[in-house]
């Protein structure tokens, strides 16, 4: 009895032991995933893009398909499905249709706005990272996916695509 | 025997007059032939220098976009369109409530045409909630705004145009220009005899000077290759040039060049030629937008741009407009109802400003950037005379809004200085945190005015903003954590040449045990040393250098406490690397570059690489927000109540010379400087003065809060409020929760974390209670 009170006594008094937040952030006792776009993401297909951007957009394809040619082996992306009319998907529609094109600096620089709109995204910083890799500028993958995969939190396939590209680059530089 | 002489010298004079005749025809001859192949192979050749044109990055607009009625209308402002109940014409728009109805003009962009387009947005206080436009009205995912020219880098001659084909010359003015300036254009050979007749009657009549004879060739040719000198030798090149001109080439290639060529006007060191630079200069807006009294005006100019000014002598301007009209009228160019309307308008004011934002004056800090970063790829000549077209990341909102604010800010903060000493100067640099561009940039406390850039050229101590350095070093190392404890005792250090260094805190004080995340955020001095030289001078360089900063720093024990040198910029460089959470992106003011007709020449895109580990990063990024929250900034925390968590730091330099404030949060990175240009004490730290100038433009900007999210080898620790060696003296009455590296958590001395078994922990809590 006299230790269960003992016990009962100092747990009281740990209850006691204030924990002063004065402002500092809730503390969060395991690191919690990170969320991997900024962009909504939803089921299905990108909407095909009706904006000025791209006059010759092709209604049936989303970037997935489009992409998929530079996106080789096993690591290939879940690619995000941004919302219905999103410019983010208005965006990489255009990037991947200035790839078709042949065009990839054009398709970095599309890139790169749809950046400045997301720049947490982390399958954007991918896509830029895959565009430098088609451009054989293998300097650049590196930082562009390692910034990729800073993003991609929880989003395994975006991971391991990412690790597939960063892997492929460090082979032809070999 | 002398009239045999003199009848001699008779027959002579005949054969040395023909011969002087037959001398003087020839040198006449080979003088027309030569000025007939000059022109000929001259104008056939003629190519202007043109000026590089300089633009800011396009407002972009899509649903979601951060962007205000206010704000947008400011920018169609800025770009000249008109508003207008019809929207019917590029250019042109109009504000119904929280929504812009605009019909844009469309440009061709490095990276593609965007095309002229009817758009309507519609706003949700500072966001745009709904895009529609094009023909059917139907919901637009994104589009480019036509960017604003924020300069030219000119021609040596100063000389600006922007030549214009004939089809996009308006045909009222030509027909002006053809009605005042020479009106029998189509039907003389270059020189106009009757026109020079009908000029000299009225000038006779008169008593003065009131019309000229030379027709529009010869006012080319006089422009294009002569100067000024009213001697008859020139009077007579000018009409054999105008004759060969006329007989080679058609009267629209003349017409064109005269439109191109002529002077229209003056802007400091820069000449406006052409009329389609004169349209933008004058109104704002492009030859295509003007009406029949705007372009009347601009074909009277050519008489005396500077006499004629509308700026300047508006009614002298209105005056000349109308004797165009007139000439118009009385040659049925046009009709007496159109000639009585346009008569009667009023001189529209023109809109200086937005003129002048057109000029190099209107961002001198930001142009000299961007002439710095193409210098390095482009040779002088080429930037003043190919026309090129070159893109940049300023963002003329930001700038425009920064600078409002910014000489106010500093006013505010600025001591009394004694009379007739310079006042307190200051620098802002802001740049994006995720990809390095520099947005605003001010090198003096008024933005628009040219002179000294401290952004860009002011190298000073840059005091305690090199402690982030300091901090990340030891972080990175792994033998420290946050509740690493250091001395903040004095101390003295052997430096070079025997002598010793003995570094002090601000007001003299020292804590004695402290934790080395409280350590940055309270800027303690003495702390800092005892860390640095833990890690090591070198090890502290290399991190600068990594951070991306690019001279040489000498390895002595000041260094750590920022006896280093930087420019602002340079400043901006370091924390955009900590902003983007260890990934260095070399700051960038130019995005591309492209021919005068569009042609891409150079892009320069965002380049990156990964210099810190994203743990180390995180965890000094918990100090620098401590920085506000309970250290040297938390003076501000009121007022950016809305905005935080941020990041940053405060630095002052020896006898307070330099004010400091360098911070971030999401979306921004933002330098502050404050100093004198003499070097005198400002009486401020960085907390009372650039801290406060950062954060007035910061909350006008409504910087965006810090969401880093802790990276997977991160966990959290509660630790004792009071830094403590040894464990017995440990206190867990108050703790404080601190992120740690998993692999180097508290030490026991420190840690309030319940370690071993439950009736361990709870005796454990039991002792710490007594």
């Amino acid at each position: 009895m006299q230790r269960f009170l003992l016990v009962f006594f100092l747990l009281t008094l740990n209850a006691c032991a204030t924990y002063s937040d004065r402002g500092i952030p809730a503390p969060v006792e395991s690191s919690a995933p990170v969320e991997s776009s900024e962009g909504t993401i939803v089921d299905g297909q990108a909407p095909p893009f009706t904006g000025p951007m791209m006059p010759e957009s092709r209604s049936s394809q989303g970037p997935a398909q489009e992409s998929a040619g530079s996106v080789r082996g096993e690591g290939r992306p879940a690619v995000p499905e941004y919302e219905t009319g999103s410019a983010a998907a208005a965006l990489l529609v255009s990037v991947d249709t200035a790839i078709a094109q042949g065009d990839l600096e054009r398709a970095a620089a599309l890139t790169e706005r749809a950046l400045r709109i997301s720049p947490r995204d982390g399958y954007l910083w991918y896509r830029l990272a895959d565009i430098r890799f088609q451009q054989e500028r293998y300097t650049d993958v590196a930082g562009f996916a390692q910034r990729a995969r800073s993003f991609a939190g929880s989003d395994r396939q975006l991971t391991s695509a990412i690790d597939d590209l960063l892997e492929r680059s460090n082979q032809a530089t070999r | 025997m002398k009239s045999k002489q003199t009848a001699i010298k008779t027959r002579r004079w005949p054969t040395v007059l023909r011969r002087s005749l037959l001398i003087g025809t020839v040198v006449v001859a080979v003088w027309c032939v030569w000025i007939d192949y000059q022109v000929r192979t001259d104008f056939k050749a003629l190519q202007w220098e043109l000026p590089a044109r300089v633009y800011a990055r396009p407002v972009e607009l899509y649903v979601g976009a951060e962007q205000s009625v206010v704000q947008l209308t400011e920018y169609l402002q800025q770009l000249g369109y008109a508003r207008s109940a019809q929207v019917a014409n590029p250019g042109e728009y109009l504000v119904e409530g929280s929504r812009i109805k605009m019909r844009t003009r469309g440009f061709d962009f490095w990276d593609g045409e965007e095309p002229a387009l009817y758009v309507e947005v519609e706003f949700n206080g500072d966001r745009v909630r709904a895009l529609r436009g094009g023909q059917t009205n139907s919901d637009l995912a994104i589009m480019r705004m036509d960017p604003i020219e924020i300069g030219q880098i000119n021609p040596e001659t100063g000389e600006d145009r922007v030549p214009v084909p004939l089809e996009e010359i308006p045909q009222q003015l030509i027909d002006a220009v053809i009605a005042v300036e020479d009106q029998r254009f189509y039907k003389h050979f270059g020189v106009d005899p009757i026109g020079i007749g009908r000029a000299l009657i009225s000038n006779l009549r008169a008593g003065e000077i009131v019309q000229g004879g030379s027709t529009l060739t010869q006012q080319l040719v006089k422009n294009l290759y002569l100067n000024r000198d009213q001697t008859l030798r020139r009077k007579i090149e000018e009409a054999l040039m105008a004759i060969s001109l006329d007989l080679h080439f058609s009267k629209e290639e003349i017409l064109t060049a005269y439109i191109n060529e002529v002077f229209l006007g003056q802007q400091g060191s820069r000449a406006i030629h052409g009329f389609a630079l004169a349209s933008e200069f004058y109104f704002g807006r492009p030859l295509g937008e003007l009406k029949l009294e705007e372009l009347a005006l601009l074909a009277g100019l050519p008489r005396g741009a500077s006499y004629y000014n509308p700026q300047r002598n508006p009614e002298r301007a209105t005056a000349r407009r109308n004797v165009v009209l007139a000439r118009m009228l009385d040659q049925d160019y046009i009709t007496t109802a159109v000639h009585d309307v346009a008569s009667k308008a009023p001189l529209e004011v023109v809109n200086t400003r937005a003129t002048q934002q057109r000029s190099t004056r209107g961002y001198p800090a930001f142009m000299e950037l961007v002439y710095r970063d193409l210098s390095r790829d482009y040779d002088a000549n080429a930037l003043r005379t190919e026309g090129l077209r070159i893109f940049t990341t300023l963002d003329v909102g930001m700038q425009n809004r920064m600078e409002t604010i910014l000489a106010n800010a500093v006013t505010a903060v600025e001591h009394e200085s004694p009379d007739g000493s310079s006042p307190l100067e200051a620098a802002v640099v802001i740049t994006d945190t995720s990809t390095g561009e520099v947005r605003a940039l001010s090198g003096g406390r008024r933005g628009d005015f040219a002179g000294f850039n401290r952004a860009l050229n002011a190298v000073r101590p840059i005091g305690s903003l090199v402690k982030p350095a300091v901090y990340l070093a030891a972080l990175e190392s792994e033998q420290f954590n946050l509740a690493s404890v250091l001395a903040d005792s004095p101390v003295e250090l052997a430096i070079q040449g025997g002598q010793t260094w003995a570094p002090r805190n601000y007001e003299n004080k020292h804590f004695g045990d402290v934790y080395l995340f409280d350590a940055l955020e309270r800027s303690l001095n003495l702390a800092t040393v005892d860390l640095g030289m833990q890690v090591g001078l070198d090890n502290v360089v290399n991190m600068l250098t990594r951070l991306g900063h690019s001279r040489s720093v000498p390895e002595y024990p000041s260094m750590l406490l920022g006896s280093v040198d930087m420019a602002p910029i340079e400043v901006a460089q370091m924390y955009q690397t900590l902003a983007s959470n260890g990934f260095r992106s070399p700051l960038r003011a130019v995005e591309a570059v492209t021919s005068g007709d569009g042609a891409p020449l150079e892009r320069y895109g965002i380049a990156i690489s990964q210099v810190a580990d994203a743990t180390s990063i995180f965890l000094l990024e918990y100090a620098m927000h401590g920085v506000f929250e309970r250290g040297t900034a938390r003076t501000a925390a009121g007022r950016l109540v809305r905005n935080l968590p941020l990041a940053g730091k405060t630095g002052t330099t020896n006898d307070m010379r330099d004010s400091w404030f360098a911070g971030y949060g999401d979306d921004l990175v933002g330098v502050v400087w404050l100093g004198y240009d003499d070097n005198r004490d400002t009486g401020l730290t960085g907390a009372t003065g650039a801290l406060r100038v950062w954060t007035d433009i910061m909350i006008e900007l409504d910087i965006q809060p810090r969401r880093n999210l802790p990276p997977e080898e991160v966990e959290w620790s509660r630790i004792a409020l009071q830094a403590t060696r040894s464990p017995s003296s440990r206190n867990c009455t108050n703790v404080q929760s601190v992120p740690f590296r998993t692999n180097a958590t508290p030490d026991v001395s420190v840690s309030c974390e319940d370690n071993g078994s439950l009736i361990e922990r709870l005796f454990d809590r039991f002792r710490d209670r007594r």
